[in-house]
């Protein structure tokens, strides 16, 4: 396959776009649903990314891959759902400003374990060998399949995200996010559902995570800065943290509008890629997320419509 | 009045030696307490006596500084007692006892369809990979909650309830869409047009005579008198008189030294 129009920043573009999508939109249950603010999404990123690594790379498997890596990779999914429990069952009955101190606190420490561990993770220098568990030709026709299977994932996780909405466990998270004594008085088990929602959001953040790892194919410590857990974050509050496709909106008009246009068609010097160019989009990121929030508060999607919602569902 | 010799085996909740206080001051101090030995008891008293308090300690949504609160199902004389006061709150429906709230509680974000599904919805279908039970959960309920809809007049229940008056009937539908076996009324008709106060009180009766045990509280006397088989009188954190509606009125002195006159 020649593929030479294509640009490999561009591959890394939409890249970025999906798996920050899917991030968000795992955010979005925890956040638009549960209201729950999660600010240590990059620490289940990083336990799935590393523990994939560390596993894929410093395990003798008598087997080789795919089956090396698929299983690497839910072992990886697995240990993030298990630290999201851990997570959870020590955040859930706390205030919003516990948790925010609590999932912040997890993310650092897994990026202080990152660094520290360098029999495991290869500390600061980072860790290679990681590769993708196929070879079709190219590394650029390799990275763009691997892109089209994780964009087939994060659709994978839109569907969820949307049947929950339909659903009664949609109900029950907005039930616990609007007023958790009522939802308790109720017969309904908060805490547990907390649990529960932190396992599957927390494994699936840590799916992406590994997935992330692969493309990269080198990890390094650095890869786990509070900018994916800030850039999920943005764009889920610029789209509609309540809705559905609020996430994807949000990234696309964030990072899709920064690491696409302005990175591959806007003639920017050179010399700016490395330092000038991150912290303008951080910037950036952060000036629309204040409009946003002074002049469209629920985002740009506006807020849960659960009377349309009811109404197309269950008629009037 | 519903028949007291009804032979229906009703639950029964005795609290012993239950204290509650807030900020030093004692706000609930019960003895001994049994509930649900009629069909209907009042709970009535000034206000700040603590029936809101005794009701939410039953409910363990707060905490006892002391004491013990056992629910036993099928009466006091059978065994199989729930001791109530160790259980979580979310436990409580589970074993049929429910409470509807004086304050206005509601969830914000959901409309009345959503509202009364989730509380006739089970719990296992309610967990994270079962995305498609919607259609289950609504075929099962929305018999139930169509007539409740039906009958108390609700003719948007796609949209959010708006009013006080129907957020606090919902509160109340809520209540009766989870089957309890012991029913706490916290003011239920308070704030309710009195067109709706006389269907509450015929749904309160209906379920009474099913076998619910009903413990109502009310600051409006006339439904007390009409409603209940029984009435507890409770002032600074005390029950200090028990008895029929009759027993209770002919201690007027006494009720209109809390209550002020013309209550009797
Ligand atoms: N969470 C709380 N913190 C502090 N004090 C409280 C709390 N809840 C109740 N109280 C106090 O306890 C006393 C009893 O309150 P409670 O609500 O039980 O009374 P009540 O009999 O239900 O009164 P009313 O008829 O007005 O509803 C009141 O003096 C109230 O101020
Ligand atoms: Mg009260």
């Amino acid at each position: 396959m020649n593929l030479d129009w294509l640009d490999a920043f561009l591959i890394y573009g939409f890249f970025t776009i999906v798996v920050v999508s899917g991030l968000g939109l795992l955010l979005h249950l925890q956040l638009g649903l549960a209201r729950i603010a999660n600010f240590g999404v990059v620490g289940f990123f990083g336990i799935g990314m590393y523990s994939f690594g560390v596993l894929y790379v410093k395990v003798d498997w008598p087997f080789g891959d795919p089956w090396q890596f698929l299983v690497c990779i839910a072992a990886g999914t697995l240990a993030a759902g298990l630290s999201g429990v851990v997570v959870g069952w020590l955040v859930g009955d706390l205030n919003e400003d516990g948790v925010l101190v609590g999932t912040l606190g997890f993310a650092t420490a897994v990026f202080i374990l990152a660094t520290t561990e360098k029999e495991l993770t290869g500390g600061a220098q980072g860790m290679g060998g990681l590769q993708f568990p196929y070879d079709v030709g190219g590394v650029k026709a390799n990275e763009l399949l691997w892109l089209v299977i994780t964009a087939a994932v994060v659709g994978g996780i839109v569907f969820y995200v949307w049947r929950v909405h339909r659903s009664p466990y949609g109900r029950l998270l907005v039930a616990v996010g609007s007023n958790e004594p009522l939802a308790r008085s109720l017969g309904k088990p908060t805490f547990r559902t907390k649990l529960w929602l932190f396992a599957v959001t927390s494994a699936g953040m840590g799916l992406l995570g590994a997935m992330y790892g692969v493309m990269e194919r080198f990890l390094r410590p650095t890869n786990l800065g509070v900018d994916i857990t800030l850039a999920a974050m943005v764009a889920l509050v610029l789209g509609g943290s309540a809705r559905v496709w609020g996430a994807v909106v949000g990234v696309v008009l964030t990072v899709g509008f920064f690491d696409i246009i302005v990175q591959n068609y806007l003639p920017v010097p050179v010399e700016w890629y490395s330092q000038a160019l991150p912290v303008m989009r951080e910037a950036l990121f952060g000036a629309a997320l204040i409009l946003v929030l002074m002049f469209r508060p629920f985002g740009i999607l506006g807020d849960m419509r659960r009377d349309k919602l009811m109404r197309s569902l269950h008629g009037d | 009045m519903t028949d007291p010799t009804a032979t229906l085996t009703r639950p029964v909740i005795v609290v012993q030696n239950a204290v509650k206080s807030f900020s030093g001051r004692v706000v609930v101090d019960i003895a001994e307490l049994t509930l649900g030995d009629v069909p209907i008891e009042g709970l009535i008293g000034p206000n700040g006596a603590g029936k809101t308090t005794l009701m939410r300690m039953v409910m363990h949504s707060t905490g006892l500084d002391r004491g013990t609160i056992t629910l036993w199902p099928h009466g006091a004389v059978a065994g199989g007692g729930v001791v109530l006061s160790n259980l979580p709150s979310h436990r409580m429906a589970g074993h049929g006892v429910v409470k509807s709230n004086q304050v206005i509680m509601d969830f914000d974000k959901l409309t009345i369809w959503d509202s009364l599904l989730l509380a006739a919805a089970a719990s296992k279908s309610e967990r994270p990979h079962r995305i498609f039970d919607e259609p289950r959960v609504f075929a099962e309920a929305s018999d139930e909650v169509a007539r409740y809809l039906d009958e108390f007049g609700i003719r948007e229940p796609s949209t959010y309830a708006k009013s006080a008056g129907e957020k606090k009937l919902l509160d109340i539908l809520r209540c009766l869409l989870l089957k309890p076996k012991f029913l706490l009324l916290d003011e239920p008709t308070a704030g309710l047009p009195e067109e709706l106060t006389a269907k509450v009180i015929d749904e309160v009766r209906t379920v009474a005579s099913q076998g619910t045990a009903v413990v109502i509280v009310e600051h409006n006397l006339d439904v007390i008198w009409n409603l209940c088989d029984e009435v507890h009188f409770m002032a600074e954190g005390k029950v200090i008189m028990k008895g029929t509606p009759a027993e209770i009125r002919a201690h007027r002195t006494v009720v209109e030294k809390y209550l002020g006159e013309g209550h009797v």
